[in-house]
């Protein structure tokens, strides 16, 4: 358990600074590539800006019962580990999600596209530091 | 003795025309009728903005429901009062993004407060027909999601071929003068800025 706390926390600052960061520049770099989310469909009021900023501690945390749990099915470098345990959240989670969002929502298959590619980033980058922090 | 009765049964006549006519004279040097500004369709507002990514220019193309303003034009250089507004349709707004262009009625809170309302209080002077293209400020109120604010307003001025007068008036407001927080999305990352530049344009027929 205090590994799974432990590591889901190092994760989480990890993904935090890379993802945060990745999208602050993003914005500024392809401001075209963001129009899109001028859109009401996201939240504008700010009242939910915290939850916004705590979703990488809470997929670092998700994923790191999870690696907890099915570690042993991921063999091979630890990069390997963790581009494996990237590619089945990805499958497993992200595109049911990303194709009833798509299909329910009116957004662009970009932005869909873009979410789905971020998560896996996500999972790649948390399934490295799993594969090193509790191998 | 007699001469001089003869002379004042003469003048008396005028004297009493004079008495009559002051008055009026009087009256009518001060006031003229008030002129009416009917607003034709071509009337329009554009709000431009900006958000850290983008700018965005959203238009209420026209005029659906002309109005009448009646302008007081007691005195040819001074101020003049003007009684009446212009209310416009926010769902109206077009952004040429449709994204966009829903946001921005979210934002107006347009489900609720459908309506901008323009009332016009006066102007520094009468637009002069023969000064083909002039300056001037008045002040209006605006009414926006249910908030009213005052504005002194800059004013340029065309006469149409047609006779028409053309009255573009131009202003920067804030979303916070109106009580709206300006939108903000992805935790703050992108960020709309407070300031947006009002100009509506009348188009008007005058009746004397």
């Amino acid at each position: 358990m205090k590994r799974i706390i432990l590591s889901g926390l190092i994760a989480g600052v990890m993904l935090f600074i890379l993802c945060y960061g990745g999208l602050y520049l993003g914005i500024r770099l392809f401001p075209a590539l963001f129009m899109d989310y001028n859109n009401p469909l996201f939240n504008s009021d700010g009242n939910r800006d915290v939850f916004f900023y705590m979703h990488a501690f809470i997929i670092s945390f998700a994923l790191s019962w999870f690696w907890d749990r099915f570690k042993e099915l991921f063999h091979g470098h630890f990069i390997l580990r963790g581009l494996e345990f990237g590619f089945v959240y990805a499958m497993v989670s992200l595109l049911p999600v990303m194709w009833i969002t798509f299909s329910s929502l009116d957004i662009t298959f970009f932005m869909v596209l873009s979410w789905f590619l971020y998560g896996f980033f996500q999972a790649v980058v948390a399934g490295t530091l799993f594969a090193k922090l509790n191998p | 003795m007699s001469s001089s009765s003869g002379s004042s049964f003469l003048i008396r006549p005028y004297l009493l025309l004079l008495f009559i006519l002051l008055p009026s004279l009087a009256f009518n040097a001060g006031h003229t009728d008030p002129v009416k500004w009917i607003l034709t369709k071509e009337c329009t507002l554009k709000v431009n903005g900006s958000t850290n990514i983008n700018k965005f220019s959203c238009i209420v193309p026209e005029y659906t429901q002309p109005d009448t303003l009646i302008c007081y034009k007691d005195n040819k250089s001074g101020p003049i009062k003007i009684t009446g507004s212009m209310a416009l349709d926010v769902q109206k707004f077009d952004c040429k993004h449709a994204v966009m262009t829903n946001d921005l009625r979210k934002t107006l809170k347009a489900k609720v407060y459908p309506k901008i309302i323009i009332k016009f209080l006066n102007l520094s002077r009468y637009p002069d027909v023969y000064n083909r293209e002039e300056v001037i400020k008045g002040a209006v109120t605006i009414e926006l999601a249910g908030i009213v604010k005052r504005f002194e307003v800059d004013y340029k001025y065309t006469m149409n071929g047609n006779g028409n007068l053309k009255l573009i008036g131009t202003k920067q407001v804030n979303f916070s003068d109106f009580n709206i927080s300006p939108p903000r999305k992805l935790g703050g990352m992108i960020k709309t800025n407070n300031e947006l530049n009002v100009e509506f344009v009348l188009n008007i027929k005058t009746l004397n």
